[in-house]
C-alpha cells in the first residue's frame, strides 16, 4: 500500500507537468487549429533559460523561473513568426510539416549547441527535503508543484471562461471569419494564445528541473507527444479536460510501469498509446465536451 | 525524333531499358567506391520517396510512421540473411530453431520483408484509416514511437538496442536501380490508371470520391500496402547497405528526411520524389564534411553532428512559405512539356 501510495505521489508530479504542456497545447490547437509540435521544444528552451539563469548568472531561484517562463514565451513567439504565421490559412498538413521541421530543427540546434548530456538542475533549499509520514515519503516539491499547477490552471480556467480575452478565445476557435467580422483583433489574440501556451510550457519546464533535478537538449521529444495525447483525453480545446487528461496519463504511466517486471521497464511508452487507441475508439471526442466546432 | 516516331512501342522500350542496363553497367564498373555508396544511397532514397509518395502525396494519408515500416521489414529479412554462426555468437539472441539454421538469399529475404512490411502496415491501417487528418498523423507516429521501443525491448529477437551487425552485403547497383526503376514504372502507370486515380481522387475530396463510386477504405489499403510494401524493400537494401541495424536508426529524423524529399519535389509527383530524393542525397554529400569539423582559413570549426537535419528544417519551411507545391507541384516530367516550356520562353522572333 505504501509502495502504491508512493507511486501515486510521483504520478502526480509527472502528471502535472504533463497537465500543464497539455493545457498549452490544447489552447494552440482549440484556437487556430495548430498542433504545435514545436510545443516540446518552448518547454525545453524555457528550462535552458532557467537553467543557464541560475548556473552561468548565479541568479536566486525565483528570478530563473521567470527567466524561464520568459524563455520560453520568446522561442514561443519565434516559432510562431517563422514557421506558423506564413503558412497560417494553408491547410492542416502543411501546418503540420512546418511545426514538425520547427520542432526537429529547434531540437537539433539545441543539440549542436549544448549536446545531449543531462544538465545538473539543482534544487533550492526551500524545496529540498520531504516530511516523513509513517513509511512514506511526501516531497517538499511535489507539494509545491501540485500547488503550482492548482494555481496556474485556477487562473488559466479563469482567464478562459470569465475574461473578455477568454471569451474571445473561445469564440475563435467556433469561427474565425465571424469573430473577426465581429471586431476582434484576432492577431492579437492568437499572439497572446501562444504567449499563453509558451508561458504554459515554461512553467512545465521548471517543474520538470525541480521533479527530476536534470534537464537534456531532448527532453522535449517525448512529454510533447504524451501530452498532446492529453489534450486528445481530454477534448481538444478544454483546458480542463487537458489538466485532467495530463493527470491521468501521469499517474497512469508511473503506475503502469512500477507495477511492471523490470525487465520491461522500456515498454514505458506503450501506455499511453493503448489509452489514446482506447479513447479514439470509445469516445473519439474525448472525455469532456470538445470546445470546437 | 522522327526516328523515334517510326519505332513500335516494343522497340522503344527494349532501347530504353538495354540503355539504362548499359548505363548502371558503366556507375557499377568505374564509380569509385564513396560515390557508388552514394548512387546506392540515392536510389534507396527514391525507393523510400515515391513510396511514401504514393500515401502522403496521392492518398493525402500523411503518415509519419513509414520508419516503423521499415523497422519490421529490415528485422525480418534480417534475422533470415544473417550467417547462422553469426546469430548463434550473439548472447542475448534467442531465436527460434527454423531461423537460427537459415541464411537464405537476398530475393526471398526482400520478398519476406516486403511482405511483412506490407502486413504491418496494413494491421496499423484498419484502425488508422478511420482517423482522418490529425489523429492519422498522430496514430501513425505512435506507430513508429512503438515500433522502436518494442524493437528495442524484444531483446530475444533483436538483440535490443545493440542491435545487429555483420551483414553479408548483398545490395548493388542491379538491386537498388532495379526496385527503384520497377517501383517508378509501377507508379507512373498507376497514376494514369483507374486504380491510382481513385487513390489521388480521394485523396482530394473524400466524400466527392465515395459519390462517385470509389470504395474508399478499398483504396486506402491498396495506397498503404504498396507503399508499405516498397518502404520496407527499402529499409532492408538500407540495412544490407550499411551493414548496420539498430531501433534508433528508423526514428522520426529518418522519416523525416523523407518528407522533406517529397516536399521539395511536390507532393504527388513521381519526378518531384526523385528530384528530392536526389537533392536531399547530394546535401547529405556536401553537408557530411561539414559536420564533421573542418579548418577554414586557420579557423577551426567545431564538429557540427546534426547540421544536415537543420537545414533541412530550415529549407522546408522556406519552401512550404515560398512555394508549398514543392518544385514539380503535382505533375510530372515530361519530354513534351520541357519542349513546350523552353519553346515558349524563347523570346518572340
Amino acid at each position: 500500500m505504501t509502495y502504491f501510495l508512493q507511486q501515486m505521489l510521483n504520478g502526480i508530479s509527472w502528471g502535472s507537468i504533463l497537465a500543464m504542456l497539455g493545457a498549452g497545447y490544447t489552447m494552440t490547437f482549440g484556437i487556430i487549429g495548430l498542433v504545435n509540435f514545436a510545443h516540446g521544444e518552448v518547454f525545453m528552451a524555457g528550462a535552458f533559460a532557467a537553467y543557464f539563469a541560475l548556473y552561468a548568472a548565479g541568479l536566486p531561484f525565483g528570478v530563473a523561473v521567470v527567466i524561464g517562463i520568459l524563455g520560453a514565451v520568446v522561442v514561443g513567439l519565434f516559432v510562431e513568426r517563422i514557421a506558423f504565421k506564413p503558412v497560417r490559412g494553408s491547410g492542416m498538413i502543411t501546418l503540420f510539416i512546418t511545426s514538425f521541421a520547427a520542432s526537429i530543427g529547434l531540437r537539433t540546434l539545441f543539440v549542436m549547441l549544448f549536446t545531449d548530456k543531462a544538465k545538473p538542475f539543482v534544487l533550492p533549499d526551500f524545496l529540498d527535503g520531504a516530511y516523513i509520514l509513517g513509511d512514506l515519503w511526501v516531497f517538499k516539491r511535489t507539494i509545491a508543484i501540485v500547488v503550482v499547477l492548482v494555481v496556474v490552471g485556477g487562473l488559466l480556467m479563469y482567464l478562459v471562461k470569465k475574461t473578455k480575452t477568454g471569451i474571445a478565445m473561445r469564440a475563435m476557435s467556433y469561427d474565425m471569419q465571424t469573430a473577426q467580422s465581429m471586431g476582434m483583433n484576432t492577431e492579437k489574440i492568437i499572439i497572446l494564445t501562444f504567449m499563453i501556451a509558451s508561458a504554459l510550457a515554461g512553467v512545465a519546464a521548471i517543474m520538470w528541473g525541480v521533479s527530476y533535478g536534470r534537464i537534456r537538449s531532448s527532453m522535449g521529444m517525448m512529454p510533447v507527444v504524451d501530452a498532446f495525447i492529453a489534450s486528445v483525453i481530454g477534448g481538444v480545446g478544454n483546458v480542463f479536460g487537458a489538466i485532467v487528461g495530463g493527470l491521468i496519463l501521469g499517474i497512469g504511466e508511473t503506475l503502469f510501469v512500477a507495477y511492471l517486471p523490470p525487465e520491461l521497464i522500456g515498454l514505458r511508452t506503450l501506455f499511453v498509446w493503448i489509452v489514446l487507441f482506447i479513447i479514439l475508439i470509445i469516445k473519439p471526442s474525448g472525455l469532456f465536451r470538445a470546445n470546437i466546432k | 525524333m522522327r526516328l523515334k516516331e517510326g519505332l513500335t512501342p516494343v522497340t522503344r522500350y527494349v532501347i530504353g531499358i538495354g540503355l539504362l542496363v548499359l548505363l548502371l553497367f558503366a556507375l557499377d564498373r568505374f564509380l569509385p567506391g564513396f560515390w557508388l555508396t552514394l548512387f546506392l544511397l540515392f536510389g534507396i532514397n527514391t525507393i523510400l520517396a515515391v513510396s511514401l509518395n504514393i500515401t502522403n502525396g496521392w492518398a493525402n494519408l500523411f503518415s509519419i510512421g513509414h520508419g516503423g515500416i521499415m523497422l519490421a521489414g529490415g528485422y525480418a529479412a534480417a534475422l533470415f540473411t544473417l550467417p547462422v554462426f553469426f546469430k548463434a555468437d550473439i548472447v542475448g539472441l534467442h531465436l527460434p530453431g527454423w531461423i537460427l539454421n537459415v541464411q537464405i538469399p537476398f530475393l526471398p529475404a526482400l520478398i519476406i520483408g516486403g511482405v511483412i512490411g506490407s502486413v504491418v502496415g496494413i494491421v496499423l491501417a484498419l484502425p488508422a484509416l478511420r482517423l482522418r487528418g490529425l489523429y492519422f498523423i498522430l496514430v501513425t507516429l505512435g506507430f513508429n514511437l512503438i515500433m522502436v521501443t518494442i524493437a528495442e525491448n524484444l531483446r530475444n529477437y533483436t538483440n535490443g538496442a545493440m542491435g545487429l551487425r555483420q551483414f553479408p552485403l548483398y545490395t548493388n547497383v542491379w538491386w537498388v536501380w532495379g526496385i527503384a526503376f520497377l517501383l517508378i514504372y509501377i507508379a507512373w502507370m498507376l497514376k494514369k490508371s483507374f486504380i491510382g486515380r481513385a487513390m489521388i481522387a480521394l485523396g482530394r475530396d473524400q466524400e466527392l470520391a465515395e459519390h462517385m463510386g470509389i470504395n474508399l477504405m478499398r483504396y486506402k489499403i491498396y495506397a498503404f500496402g504498396l507503399s508499405t510494401f516498397f518502404t520496407a524493400i527499402g529499409g532492408i537494401l538500407w540495412v544490407h547497405l550499411i551493414l548496420n541495424l539498430f531501433p534508433n536508426a528508423f526514428g522520426l529524423t529518418l522519416v523525416f528526411h523523407v518528407v522533406v524529399m517529397i516536399v521539395i519535389g511536390g507532393m504527388g509527383s513521381i519526378s518531384g520524389a526523385v528530384i528530392g530524393s536526389a537533392i536531399v542525397t547530394s546535401f547529405t554529400l556536401v553537408l557530411a564534411p561539414v559536420e564533421e569539423g573542418f579548418r577554414l582559413f586557420g579557423l577551426q570549426v567545431p564538429r557540427m553532428m546534426g547540421l544536415t537535419t537543420l537545414l533541412f528544417a530550415a529549407m522546408l519551411i522556406v519552401i512550404l512559405i515560398l512555394k508549398p507545391q514543392g518544385l514539380m507541384g503535382e505533375g510530372e516530367f515530361s519530354l513534351q512539356g520541357l519542349r513546350r516550356k523552353l519553346s515558349r520562353s524563347k523570346p518572340a522572333s
